[in-house]
């Protein structure tokens, strides 16, 4: 079973539990071209949870928002993230209606993202920084494939609250085996949270950045702590603080480009925040600016040599 | 009385110019009460017009659809205005201090913009057309529930040619959504400028193509545009699909002659039949002003921590 196979298995799941429910989009009944509800599609009792829409790119969070305003709980999935920046208009109305209008809104867009699956252009233009810009969206990125089903279960549930919710899922984890899932997240969901932990240094990263950040810090030999920031929209400012003052040095590494990436954000909270306890520049190591050809898709993530060297220029600084 | 170049082509009419009843007359409605509405949302709007809301846009001559819209509506039905639909808070019964200070406070929605969860009246959006397409998923959700709601949506025709209207109206066809859409046209007497977006045919024959029932109905005839509304509504009810009701709307800042005013010609009916007086209509048009006064000076008075 790979990461695709169990968020199917988990969103069929998530419909039996709940019939306010519905899965939005062109292919839902059809498995998807992700296959996300493959395992929906196999179970007839769910077949009036399954919303098939004809294309519309523009206007189809709009019309799941209208959905979550008469009490459902849609969940659209999208062949790709960029999908949502076609209908980014209609994502900034429906999360407008919380905070703005005190409508709940609570629908959850699965969308995968990045390089993996040698697409390249679009795939690697990193749209995470534009949706965290959306006011009232919350934007989570997968980083740990034993761990993607119950992010889902805890987006749907409506754990962080009932925000519009971007689940985020990195290309590159996506066929990643799941041997043995995890059931339901034991910790809080839309957090930053430390994967591991070390004094000399403190690297935040999230999504398929997170692996290459430990096989660094392996390959460096420094004591770094590593922080998943998971969210990156709302972000914790006040734990980001405190993880980045505990070591006063910090490599920042993300997926996409470096330019008005979400690490531009993270260095300019720390230079806001933790200035007078930091003790090194701030690093930032992210994909390529692109644009990217298919084949050099690879890219648009860190390279592991130039984390490692961060990770050790910081740490001994 | 000949048609004039301010007369709409392809319209059912109830009303003629004169006020003459020539079509079948709605049974469901209260000619009189459609009349103050119409005097009161004309008030309000010439009020609210010189009271410096900024980007504010006059609706006087629109009142109809507005209002109609409004009447048609049932408790549960949900209404998606545009920004200038004043008059649906109106007709849906939100008292009009409730209204004044709502445009005015512009806390939530910005000035000059009205909204009510409890009247069923949704916010308008920021994105052109957008509305259209909240409108389209709470018919959605209205029809997955299997209760007899109903959505109504307002626009003008400068909208139909933006993405969220086409995607919004194959959804509403596709879906066989409850969703009523009212479309405001305006006339144009010397053709329609390229930027109007509609070159020698209507939004009606475009929502037609699009699979949905069409009415077209001219926004002077106050009677033939409840009717159409209604019947739209009742087929939404039926489980019969969405539909459109194109209303022919002039706007009055443009001087029309007094025919193209829903106000004047219902006005003209009732006087035909004998309800309508001066006395009428002075106390109409001083129960409105009084209470549109009272609602301004309120909101427009300095507070003591401004003065």
């Amino acid at each position: 079973m790979n990461v695709l196979q169990h968020l199917a298995n988990v969103l069929a799941e998530l419909l039996r539990a709940d019939e306010r429910r519905v899965v939005l989009g062109e292919d839902v009944a059809d498995g998807t071209m992700l296959g996300l509800t493959k395992a929906a599609c196999e179970d007839p009792q769910l077949a009036a949870q399954l919303l098939s829409t004809p294309l519309c790119p523009t206007v189809l969070p709009a019309h799941a928002a209208g959905l979550a305003a008469e009490g459902f709980r849609p969940i659209a999935v999208c062949p790709e993230a960029s999908a949502l920046l076609d209908s980014l208009a209609a994502v900034r109305e429906a999360s407008k209606l919380g905070w703005r209008h005190g409508t709940p809104s609570p629908v959850v867009f699965i969308a995968p993202f990045g390089p993996g699956f040698g697409l390249g252009g679009g795939s690697t233009e990193g749209p995470a920084s534009i949706l965290a810009r959306v006011p009232g969206l919350r934007v989570v990125v997968i980083s740990n494939p034993a761990e993607a089903g119950a992010v889902l279960r805890a987006a749907a549930e409506g754990w962080a609250g009932d925000e519009p919710t971007v689940l985020l899922l990195p290309r590159n984890l996506a066929l990643a085996p799941v041997p043995d899932p995890v059931e339901a997240l034991a910790r809080p969901f839309a957090a930053p949270r430390r994967v591991r932990e070390g004094e000399a240094a403190t690297v935040f990263t999230w999504g398929a950045c997170l692996p290459l950040v430990q096989a660094a810090v392996e390959r460096s030999g420094q004591d770094a702590r590593i922080v998943d920031v998971e969210c990156l929209a709302p972000l914790d400012r006040a734990t980001l603080a405190e993880e980045a003052k505990a070591t006063g040095k910090i490599v920042i590494a993300h997926e996409g480009p470096r330019h008005c990436g979400v690490g531009s954000e993270l260095a300019a909270l720390f230079a806001d925040d933790a200035i007078l306890t930091l003790d090194a520049p701030v690093l930032r190591i992210t994909g390529d600016d692109g644009p990217l050809t298919a084949s050099a898709e690879a890219k648009a993530l860190p390279d592991l040599e130039a984390l490692t060297s961060a990770i050790t220029h910081v740490a001994t600084y | 009385m000949e048609p004039t170049p301010w007369d709409p082509e392809g319209v059912t009419v109830v009303l003629d110019p004169n006020g003459q009843l020539v079509g079948a007359r709605p049974s469901n409605v209260d000619t009189k009460q459609l009349y103050k509405l119409l005097v009161a949302a004309r008030c309000l709007d010439l009020k609210l017009g010189r009271a410096g809301l900024p980007m504010w846009a006059s609706a006087a001559g629109e009142e109809a659809a507005l209002v109609s819209t409004a009447l048609v509506s049932g408790e549960h039905d949900w209404i998606y205005p545009g920004f200038r639909d004043v008059a649906v808070a109106l007709a849906r019964g939100l008292k009009l201090d409730a209204i004044v200070s709502g445009l005015f406070a512009g806390d939530e929605l910005g000035p000059g913009r009205i909204a009510s969860a409890s009247h069923r009246i949704a916010p308008p959006t920021d994105a052109l057309g957008m509305h259209l397409a909240l409108a389209s998923g709470r018919a959605h959700a209205q029809k997955l529930r299997g209760n007899d709601g109903v959505t109504f949506a307002l626009f003008g025709e400068g909208l139909s040619t933006t993405g969220a209207f086409h995607e919004s109206t194959m959804l509403a066809s596709a879906l066989a959504l409850p969703l009523v859409m009212v479309c405001r046209s305006q006339l144009w007497p010397d053709g329609a400028p390229a930027e109007a977006g509609t070159v020698g045919d209507s939004v009606g024959e475009r929502a037609k193509a699009a699979g949905l029932w069409v009415r077209r109905v001219d926004g002077a005839d106050a009677l033939g545009t409840h009717a159409a509304i209604e019947a739209a509504a009742d087929r939404a009810r039926q489980g019969r699909g969405p539909s459109m009701v194109e209303v022919v709307v002039t706007q009055m800042h443009r001087d029309p002659p007094a025919h193209r005013d829903p106000v004047e010609r219902l006005r003209r009916h009732l006087d035909q039949t004998g309800a309508w007086t001066q006395t009428l209509q002075d106390v109409i048009e001083a129960e409105v002003r009084g209470s549109l006064d009272r609602a301004l000076e309120t909101v427009t008075q300095p507070t003591e921590a401004s003065a």
